[in-house]
């Protein structure tokens, strides 16, 4: 069942004033955090978050794509080192 | 097996890149089911001629149809019957690195990231590159730094200013190397 919407998105309140800080502070650092089940929000966007994973904290960049989501979605707890094969990484 | 044997693709010392195995037999009439590894999986015989392991086996693929996710249907040539197909499963497919198509400006292949030695900007080395990860926030680079110990980086211009893939250099900001001793929140 899906979340009411009368109780708003889930954040850890630590996270909105930890990137807040950040934010006014104009630094482009990773904001490093354990809260995996907090609900990406639109404040958030263009913040990076180093999210653990349980063992070292994976930077997440947010984009306004990831809106909605959760954190811990993108800082996978079991990594499949795979095949480069073609695959291509464009910097950004 | 194929009847083509000749000398490896990628002349000594230039590197090749895996792009499939092959994982079974399909058909009666020679069919193979390959993994794919390329981004797109139909890619897999999009690069000319793949070779085995030990260079001696060379194939064309002509991707015929798509199993389950990242399989892929293909006849290869020289390969007529099911009995053939079946020897060949557990094969792995390479193409020479040079096969692949140029990357536009500021992207790289992952397979020309890894094994790259990283630089701080002072010029202290710091690792290699062990791997590249995309979990859909961007791709990363996975830097060991030492044993058992790697760090990701975001792959962007403030993390990574420069890639030298001629110099064989890449070079990643301070900052991503500070552990920087944070409290746990509650």
């Amino acid at each position: 069942m899906a979340r009411s919407v009368w109780k708003g998105p889930f954040v850890d309140g630590y996270l909105l004033k930890k990137a807040d800080r950040v934010r006014e502070s104009g630094r482009n650092e990773i904001i490093k955090m354990w809260s995996r089940r907090s609900t990406i929000l639109p404040q958030f966007v263009g913040l990076t978050f180093g999210v653990h994973n349980g063992q070292k904290f994976i930077p997440v960049l947010v984009t306004e794509n990831m809106i909605g989501h959760k954190f811990g979605e993108f800082s996978p707890t079991r990594t499949f080192h795979g095949h480069a094969a073609d695959k291509k990484a464009k910097r950004k | 097996m194929p009847e083509s044997e000749k000398a490896s693709l990628a002349p000594e010392g230039e590197s090749r890149v895996c792009v499939g195995v092959v994982v079974g037999a399909h058909g009666l009439r020679g069919s193979v089911r390959i993994r794919s590894f390329t981004d797109d999986p139909a890619d897999v015989g999009a690069y000319g001629l793949l070779e085995d392991e030990t260079g001696q086996w060379h194939f064309t693929a002509r991707v015929t149809g798509f199993g389950k996710g990242e399989i892929v249907l293909a006849d290869l040539t020289g390969i007529a019957n099911r009995s053939d197909a079946e020897s060949l499963r557990g094969t792995r497919l390479f193409v020479p690195r040079a096969a692949l198509p140029e990357p536009a400006e500021d992207t790289f292949y992952w397979a020309d990231l890894i094994g790259l030695p990283v630089f701080l900007p002072d010029g202290t080395l710091a690792g290699s590159v062990m791997a590249v990860h995309d979990f859909g926030a961007g791709p990363l680079l996975d830097v060991t730094t030492g044993e058992q110990q790697s760090v990701m980086v975001p792959f962007t211009h403030a993390a990574v200013p420069k890639v030298d893939l001629a110099g064989r250099r890449v070079v990643v900001v301070r900052e991503m190397f500070d552990s920087g001793d944070e409290e746990r929140a509650p």
